[in-house]
């Protein structure tokens, strides 16, 4: 067991309109699982991811990763380790204006001060990977959505980090794209043994996970585990989905 | 639902509206103060002898201030209105009328200069006794001060109000219409290399022209006396320092930037990948403001440096005519001293000094001409035995050694010459006399050059007229009353000297007459019974307070002024520039380094003007530089300055930070 998340809850806001995003979540996730976060929207999924990457601080609770207790460790600790063991996707990607593709992917490994060989060598890896060779000069403001998030990705994994979280990934992707970054993800999953939490809606894109937590309202609802056959996952994930209830909320997969 | 909008923007940029408001209100302030000093009946009172002066200054005076303050306000308002664009965007999009939002931006301005004005107004009716004071205490004049705020100060103060409101408003209203037509965002920056790194080459060899033609100044200054020489120097090191400054700005911010970001090697390690990026678009931004707050920081500090200058020559100028309070001759002591004991002065030291008189011919490189007059001599150690500030403008002299003491004709003294071959009648020629120009018993006391010999020269020299000069300080002034001046004015002038040049000066003589002859001949020379500061002083001291609480206070508005511009400039950041240090952190860059961008800019949006403000207004020095004592003051007012700019720097980095940290925790 690598993250252990113990009875962590957040609110937001203040006493009269205040929203409790997360009330009492806990979980525990292997090293080397590949982990869904399933629920509607507003569940609290991307606090959830936020916390435990310690964007966010829990009002109450623990988060222990690699046996240490993370919500002990001060602000600068936390960025430390942030920066090193973790790469993160995020729902607004999170690419900067002023810096160009290139130097957006590279900047985890710049920030770390890598040699530049390495850099270059990595930057090359992944856009080849990823197929989006062609974007490498142009500026960030000029890409679509879905240019946007597989740069993103890129960025998020050319440090090869120990855990990656992914908060809603394939949001923006056509299937291709998507196919492509989730292969990719399976792959570092399997091969490197990397830990990967994921927040979706989408249960396509789910039923890569070995696991899925379902959340609503701020509490874990259910989880489903794969049993080994994709399909059939999938089709456990959208009963499960239908259970929830509230069938409205969710884009129940454009690739089905 | 228009009210909740114009709020929730007044709230978002508090901080920013808050600077401006303040700088706002200490403008409209100083503005009130001066206006209403204007027409102060205390003011009038202690000031009889300024007259309509005061009046006629303190109207000037506060029309500039207001004007510039006005300019100031248009412009700064500005960028408020810059900030909100995306908003102002966004409304339309959302099918707000055209008109609502220019309606917003309107009332917006009108209730944050509302604001600005009850705040200036509340200063103004709260420091206007303790301006009053000091403006006494400057002008040494004991009267209190009473608050006094006449109708029509309050009616123009009034109108002033609504007049400028409504201006600025109409232009921020204009400014709003303009973005809503334009609509395009964010325009790219072209960068244009071909242009910019000639320009700012050539904006290197105007300054550095600029400091060569600085020291040719210099000594232009020391050695030409009238000329048109130096004027046009100064024009042209005005000239080339400006646009110096923009072109090196305009061609070499951007470009350092720039070529440290293509070495990958300095560019790829750590924040640098992106805080290179991020200060070189910040700096594209802000070169007009930058070169703006250099130019008139190197004004302001031109003119602090000309105006304490100014100050001093006359203040030196006051001090050499006058440096006892009190002088007079062996014809006058008595009167005088009679005239003393009758209403007490307390006298807290007297001087006496024996000179001689004799006759003196050499030729002068100065005027350039051969000059033979009688000259007044004075013992070394006589010379030495009388208070310091008698020998401060003079060279210093060891007890073998000549000076010479004469008028200096311009006020660049700073005369390193000697005067050379001075044959005195009957005694040896002096080879070299060093040269001063600060008389002891005061200026006027002479009636012509003086000279310091050494002890064994004075008594073996003969004289041809013997007199004894007395001096004395007072406690609290001599209190000659009017009546007692009257009495003495019939002793002005103790005695006249006929000289009668022959062809040696051997031959030469000096006749002395206790009357005034009939008509001035060329060679009749007077000398003064006595000499008293007196009312001379106090108007001195008064003109002198005013002036320099004019100075004061103008530059202080100004270095504000200044210091809230650069720091509105870094507080108003644009959207998605203040998102992006959101996102460096989210990616894992420590709180630290952020801080440290954050620092960067700061230190470098307030440096680069300070520094080439200083070195611009080197020029100011170098016109004045009358010698090495007076340089470490200047040097204490430029530092004063740096510590006050320093001090915004490092306001406007804690608020910066603050609003940028603010936005971590969301
Ligand atoms: N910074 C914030 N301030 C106030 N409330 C917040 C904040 N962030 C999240 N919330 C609230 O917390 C709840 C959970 O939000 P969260 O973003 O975690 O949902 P989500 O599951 O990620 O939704 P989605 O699927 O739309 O991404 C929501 O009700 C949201 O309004
Ligand atoms: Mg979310």
């Amino acid at each position: 067991m690598q993250i252990a998340v113990k009875n962590i809850s957040k609110d937001f806001g203040k006493k009269r309109n205040a929203v409790h995003a997360i009330k009492d979540i806990s979980l525990e996730v292997d090293h080397g699982e590949f982990l869904g976060i399933m629920g509607p929207s507003g569940a609290g999924k991307t606090t959830l991811l936020n916390m435990i990457s310690t964007n966010q601080r829990p009002d109450h609770g623990q988060i222990i990763i690699d046996g240490l207790d993370l919500t002990q460790f001060h602000d600068r600790d936390q960025a430390k380790y942030r920066r090193n063991k973790m790469g993160f996707i995020y729902q607004s990607f999170e690419l900067l204006d002023s810096l160009n593709v290139k130097e957006n992917v590279i900047l985890p490994l710049a920030l770390n001060r890598s040699n530049k060989k390495l850099i270059e060598e990595r930057f090359n890896h992944m856009m080849q990977l990823l197929n989006i060779e062609k974007l490498s000069d142009r500026s960030v403001d000029e890409l679509s959505l879905g240019q946007r998030q597989i740069v993103a990705a890129a960025r998020a994994l050319i440090n090869n980090p120990e855990i990656l979280f992914a908060d809603e990934p394939t949001g923006s992707l056509d299937s291709k794209s998507a196919t492509i970054l989730l292969n990719y993800m399976q792959l570092i999953n399997q091969k490197e043994k990397t830990t990967i939490i994921m927040a979706t809606h989408d249960a396509f894109t789910a039923s890569y996970c070995s696991r899925v937590v379902f959340i609503k309202d701020g509490v874990v609802f259910s989880e489903v585990v794969n049993p080994g056959n994709r399909d059939k996952f999938f089709e456990q994930i959208i009963n499960m989905q239908r259970t929830i209830g509230g069938g409205d909320y969710f884009n129940v997969s454009q690739n089905y | 639902m228009y009210r909740k909008i114009i709020k929730r923007s007044l709230s978002n940029m508090r901080d920013s509206y808050l600077i401006y408001i303040l700088a706002c209100s200490f403008a409209i302030g100083v503005y009130g103060i001066l206006l209403s000093m204007g027409d102060n009946p205390s003011l009038h009172f202690a000031l009889r002898f300024w007259g309509s002066f005061i009046n006629d200054t303190t109207m000037i005076m506060s029309s500039i201030f207001a004007f510039c303050a006005f300019i100031y306000m248009i412009y700064v308002g500005g960028f408020f209105i810059k900030q909100q664009r995306n908003e102002f965007l966004t409304f339309e999009k959302l099918g707000m009328q055209r008109w609502v939002i220019v309606a917003i931006s309107f009332f917006q301005t009108i209730i944050v200069q509302a604001i600005a004005w009850v705040i200036g107004i509340t200063l103004m009716l709260i420091f206007q006794k303790f301006m009053g004071m000091l403006l006494f205490y400057l002008m040494r004049v004991r009267f209190n001060f009473e608050m006094h705020i006449s109708l029509s100060s309050i009616w123009l103060l009034i109108r002033v109000f609504f007049i400028s409101t409504l201006i600025l408003s109409i232009i921020n209203a204009i400014k709003t219409i303009r973005i809503l037509q334009k609509k395009k965002r964010r325009p790219l920056i072209k960068t244009r290399w071909w242009l910019r790194i000639p320009a700012g080459l050539f904006g290197i060899i105007l300054l550095l022209t600029a400091q060569v033609c600085t020291l040719y100044l210099f000594k232009d200054m020391h050695t030409i006396s009238y000329s048109a020489k130096p004027l046009t120097e100064i024009m042209y090191i005005m000239g080339a320092d400006i646009f110096g400054t923009y072109l090196v700005y305009f061609g070499f911010l951007p470009s350092i930037l720039n070529i440290m970001q293509r070495i990958h090697s300095v560019a790829y390690s750590g924040v640098n990948i992106f805080s290179f990026k991020y200060m070189k678009e910040r700096l594209f931004q802000n070169i007009s403001i930058l070169w703006f707050v250099t130019e008139l920081s190197a004004m302001a500090l031109a003119l602090l440096t000309f105006c304490y200058f100014g100050y001093q020559a006359v203040h030196q100028n006051y001090n050499s005519a006058y440096p006892f309070e009190l002088a007079a001759n062996k014809n006058t002591v008595k009167v005088i001293r009679e005239e003393l004991k009758k209403n007490d002065a307390k006298v807290k030291g007297s001087y006496r000094t024996d000179v001689k008189i004799n006759l003196v011919s050499y030729y002068s490189k100065a005027e350039q001409s051969y000059n033979r007059q009688p000259m007044t001599f004075m013992s070394y150690s006589d010379y030495m035995s009388l208070p310091k500030r008698m020998r401060k403008g003079n060279s210093k002299i060891n007890s073998h050694q000549f000076l010479k003491i004469g008028f200096s004709s311009s006020v660049m003294y700073n005369n390193h010459e000697k005067e050379h071959d001075i044959q005195v009648k009957d005694a040896p020629m002096i080879p070299t006399a060093k040269l001063g120009y600060s008389f002891p018993y005061g200026s006027s006391m002479h009636f012509g050059p003086m000279m310091i010999v050494p002890n064994k020269y004075y008594e073996k020299m003969p004289a041809e007229v013997k007199d004894t000069f007395y001096g004395w300080d007072f406690k609290k002034g001599d209190r000659l009353s009017h009546a007692q001046m009257q009495k003495l004015n019939s002793y002005r002038d103790a005695y006249y000297m006929k000289v009668n040049f022959k062809s040696t000066l051997a031959k030469s003589s000096i006749e002395v007459m206790k009357k005034e002859p009939n008509k001035y001949e060329a060679a009749t020379y007077t000398q003064a019974g006595f000499l008293r500061q007196g009312g001379v002083k106090k108007r001195f001291k008064q003109g002198g307070g005013f002036y320099l609480f004019i100075v004061a206070l103008f530059s202080v508005a100004l270095l504000i002024a200044l210091g809230s511009v650069l720091t509105l400039r870094i507080l108003l950041r644009d959207d998605y520039q203040s998102r992006q240090l959101r996102t460096l952190q989210k990616i894992g860059v420590e709180e630290s380094e952020i801080k440290g961008i954050i620092r960067r800019e700061n230190t470098l949006t307030f440096l680069i003007p300070i520094i080439f403000a200083l070195i611009q207004s080197f020029v100011a020095i170098a016109m004045f530089d009358f010698g090495r004592h007076i340089s470490k003051n200047i040097i204490l007012i430029y530092g004063g300055y740096i510590v006050l700019y320093g001090l915004f720097g490092l306001i406007s980095f804690q608020v910066s930070w603050r609003g940028v940290k603010q936005k971590f925790n969301l």
